[in-house]
């Protein structure tokens, strides 16, 4: 028996709409959640058109570029949501395309699990699928390969629309306190140095979080627990969770060592998943969330380092500054349906608007959001301190005990450091065309 | 010391143990920079450490405690956690443990909520280039704290958050007095039960420094909780061993903990002192059955000398005892690795020539004076608190105590036998008498003994 998708009705109003522009070939992701006991599809979208489009756009596929736009949508998806799988759109022969679809598939996966730095789990769904949809005939053929094992055959699957996928699902959050501190390599603090260090603690800070307790409702649920309370559709079940957290026991590194500096990444993060409604387990939902806290926190680094990056290949690496503070961008949320609970999510620079955040939701996930669809509450853009005095941040500062209710005033008018103003050049293009 | 219990006044101690990550960038290699680096670290972990984001989970139970955090209390009473506790534990553990002692200890784990309030204020990553050093490890926290069944959750938790920041500025001190250049050492906390009514104390000590170059700190504790001034009671090796803490090298310790005490008329008990673990047949993968006895019972008495923290040498193998007595001119180098006696003679050599210990022989012509040396004996355990080794024309045994009644005369000795051969079963090891009280019809009437009676080095 192989694979049930059960996909959101609205997917199939997308693909009908691009089966009739279309004129060439068109890919695109499949997101939504891969289950044990079922698989769902909630969104699809179409990979962006390249601007300097390719003379032979006729035909071949642009492997690269198909791959960099599934890692930049991955990217923007919360726990719990991930390309599930691709499509296309193409009247060529259904065996040939089957053999673009794997490749565009395996290709996809393994650009976006090198990003991961969470361990994957033995009851991870390692099965991806394929939808070919031929533009004229408005036949579909739908199949699932094993990511996991390249050798892996076409498996037959099921395709099947219903209506309001995910109006019932689960949503869990939490908001969690974030606070690195690393040292860098002597004389090497370079963004590559930094980038390695970084990376580095991020896989520990991953282990400790996988290793840490989450309460979900304030309480330590067996892993078996099911989450879903009742059948009743429409409600919307929201939980809160918390993570404790202790360092790993004994960590094999010298008590002093020299360094040519540091870097710390503090502040605070909200982390949310969204878990299917089909007896969810508890045990699913701590991984999905833990995952998220991970990748959220990595995803933003990763994005700050590449612009920092960017913008020292510019400058040719003059702007060798003693101190350096660069606010990582924050995570704003839109829904996918405006019914229902189920949202992507966008990471928003200091310098950017939210038109910007708008046109990158419809360049990489193919959506119209205006404007006040997005939820901007969950996380405030961190106001960068300009202290003149190095040493004072470097010093560990004593922090405030107290939990000061955050007054939304001092954020409000976010101040521009240096550093930051750097940033103003990256556009959001910029994501696809430094491919 | 004597080893009795309250079984109506049930004490709770509260363990909370867990690693607290320290790191900080040291800019300058100035002392004075550094030690304000290294305070203001702490500091910070202090803060942390009774901020709302404290969290102690309870070891196997799901119960799980903000200290800092009003109205959060999961039960009123202390009782109702340990109760909570205690089914847990039951469930997990099927054999019924017997009580063999009336502390309770209740297992925390130190842990730190990230959770906050939001709206999250994303983070900040702040680079600082400038060659220095950075410290970086880990602080394995771990303090006790005594209890009463009275108790209320908050005042528990109090003294917890208390225990742990008053560790903190231990560990502070002692980071910064043995800081040499950009040299530190971890510091290390170790119990040690002392004499009632202290209890449990906790000490910190910089890991890696030898017991042997922290004689003046040890001088100053003892003068602080007024302790004598020739016995160690605060060498690493004195540290306090929790019950619900297996020993790793499987022996024994102590079996006669359990065993009831005869009821003399008018009489007293005099013990052993501290610890020592049951060397017997057949242990080690050596079969020394029908020879080894005196070396069992001397591996007794060396593994009390190293509990007690007297000699750090390990319980030498019968090799090495062996190896020992050609050493001191008393046997031909073919006595290593033969299967021959040895006696109370040998056994002071032995100790006298390992550990430096001196000891006292007595000597007996007859098994049945040995019913007249009950104050010689009694004084030993009151002074020494050795084990003895006794031996002579017949096998060699433990003596581990006596009861003795001044007025009467009646005596009992408190026997371990090394000739066991069995595993390490403390239910067979008292119920078959292999440890044991033992009357003087005990001993061969008529044979003669000699005792070894070590005598403990005055030192702390």
């Amino acid at each position: 028996m192989g694979r049930g998708y059960i996909v959101e009705g609205a997917v199939e109003g997308y693909l009908s709409k691009l089966c009739e522009q279309q004129a060439g070939p068109v890919t695109g992701l499949l997101i939504g959640q891969s289950a044990n006991q079922r698989d769902f599809v909630v969104m699809a979208t179409r990979t962006p058109q390249r601007e300097e489009s390719t003379a032979a756009a006729g035909n071949s596929l642009d492997k690269e570029w198909f791959t960099e736009h599934a890692r930049q949508v991955s990217r923007m998806l919360p726990g719990g949501l991930s390309v599930v799988g691709v499509f296309i759109i193409t009247d060529t022969d259904a065996k040939d395309t089957l053999t673009s679809l794997r490749q565009l598939v395996f290709a996809a996966e393994n650009l976006i699990s090198s990003e991961r730095l969470w361990s994957p789990a033995d009851d991870d769904v390692t099965e991806c699928v394929t939808l070919h949809v031929n533009p004229k005939t408005r036949k579909t053929v739908c199949r699932s390969f094993d990511v996991r094992d390249p050798k892996s055959m076409a498996k037959p699957a099921d395709w099947k629309y219903q209506s309001d996928v995910c109006s019932s699902w689960i949503t869990m959050s939490c908001c969690l306190n974030v606070d690195m501190l690393v040292p860098l390599p002597d004389n090497k603090t370079s963004t590559e140095s930094m980038d390695k260090c970084l990376k580095e603690e991020l896989r520990a800070w991953a282990q400790q979080i996988e290793s840490g307790v989450c309460l979900i409702d304030g309480k330590k649920l067996p892993e078996d627990t099911e989450l879903t309370s009742g059948q009743k559709r429409n409600v919307r079940q929201t939980y809160t969770t918390q993570l404790l957290i202790s360092p790993e026991e004994q960590r094999l590194t010298d008590v002093v060592q020299r360094c040519g500096g540091s870097v710390s990444v503090r502040g605070a993060i909200h982390s949310r998943i969204y878990l299917h409604s089909y007896k969810p387990k508890a045990k699913l939902a701590e991984k999905l969330l833990k995952r998220d806290v991970v990748s959220t926190v990595a995803t933003r680094v990763q994005m700050v380092l590449e612009e920092l990056q960017a913008s020292e290949e510019e400058s040719k690496g003059s702007s060798r500054d003693k101190q350096q503070t660069v606010s990582l961008p924050r995570r704003v949320f839109c829904p996918v349906k405006v019914s229902g609970p189920v949202c992507v999510c966008v990471y928003q620079f200091s310098d950017e608007g939210l038109s910007e955040v708008t046109d990158r939701l419809k360049e990489m996930l193919d959506m119209d959001a205006a404007e006040q669809d997005l939820d901007t509450r969950q996380e405030i853009t961190a106001e960068v301190i300009e202290s003149g005095a190095a040493s004072d941040a470097t010093e560990p500062a004593v922090e405030n005990v107290k939990v000061q209710e955050p007054q939304r005033n001092n954020y409000i008018g976010v101040a521009m450091a240096t550093a930051a103003a750097l940033l103003a050049t990256a556009a959001s293009m910029l994501y696809l065309n430094d491919v | 010391m004597v080893m009795d219990s309250h079984p109506s006044d049930t004490v709770t101690i509260l363990r909370v143990r867990g690693p607290l990550e320290f790191r900080c960038q040291l800019d300058s290699t100035d002392a004075l920079i550094i030690q304000k680096v290294i305070s203001r670290t702490f500091e910070t972990l202090r803060s942390k450490v009774k901020s709302e984001s404290c969290v102690l989970t309870i070891c196997d139970s799901p119960v799980i405690i903000w200290p800092n955090k009003s109205g959060n209390a999961p039960c009123e009473d202390l009782h109702q956690w340990i109760q909570t506790y205690e089914q847990e534990s039951k469930r997990s553990s099927k054999k019924k443990n017997k009580k063999s002692s009336a502390v309770n200890v209740i297992n925390l784990h130190l842990m730190m909520d990230m959770t906050t309030r939001g709206p999250a204020s994303a983070p900040i990553l702040s680079r600082t280039a400038q060659n220095s050093h950075f410290l970086s490890t880990t602080l394995p926290m771990d303090c006790v704290v005594r209890t009463s069944y009275s108790d209320t959750t908050k005042k528990a938790c109090e003294h917890l958050v208390e225990a742990l920041t008053h560790q903190l500025c231990e560990m502070e001190k002692v980071t910064l007095d043995h800081m040499k250049g950009t040299t530190l050492l971890v510091p290390e906390p170790l119990h040690f039960l002392l004499p009632e009514p202290k209890g449990l104390v906790t000490v910190v000590y910089p890991a890696g420094v030898p017991d042997s170059q922290l004689e003046t700190q040890r001088r100053e504790l003892h003068q602080r909780f007024e302790l004598p001034e020739d016995k160690p009671y605060f060498r690493r090796a004195n540290a306090y061993h929790f019950p619900n803490e297996p020993f790793k090298d499987g022996y024994l310790r102590n079996p006669h903990q359990v065993l009831t005490h005869p009821t003399l008329d008018n009489g007293k008990v005099y013990l052993v002192q501290g610890i020592y673990s049951y060397h017997h047949y057949m242990q080690d993968r050596m079969d020394d059955n029908g020879w080894g006895c005196a070396y069992r019972s001397l591996q007794t008495i060396c593994s009390w000398f190293q509990q007690q923290g007297y000699v750090e040498r390990s319980v030498p193998t019968h090799k090495d005892i062996q190896q020992a007595l050609v050493d001191v001119g008393d046997k031909q180098s073919s006595f290593v690795g033969s299967r021959q006696w040895i006696g109370s003679i040998e056994v002071q050599a032995v100790l006298n020539q390992l550990l430096g210990v001196t000891s006292k022989i007595m000597f007996v012509s007859q098994g049945l004076e040995l019913a007249s040396k009950g104050r010689e004996l009694a004084n030993h355990f009151l002074t020494e608190g050795s084990p003895i080794m006794i031996g002579g024309g017949v096998l060699a045994h433990t003596i581990l105590g006596v009861a003795w009644s001044e007025t009467t005369g009646q005596i009992r000795y408190l026997i371990l036998d090394p000739h066991y051969t069995g595993a390490e079963d403390l239910q067979v090891v008292t119920d078959k008498g292999w440890c044991g009280w033992k009357g003087p019809e005990f001993w061969d009437q008529t044979a003669y003994y000699n005792l070894c009676l070590p005598q403990r080095p005055k030192v702390i």
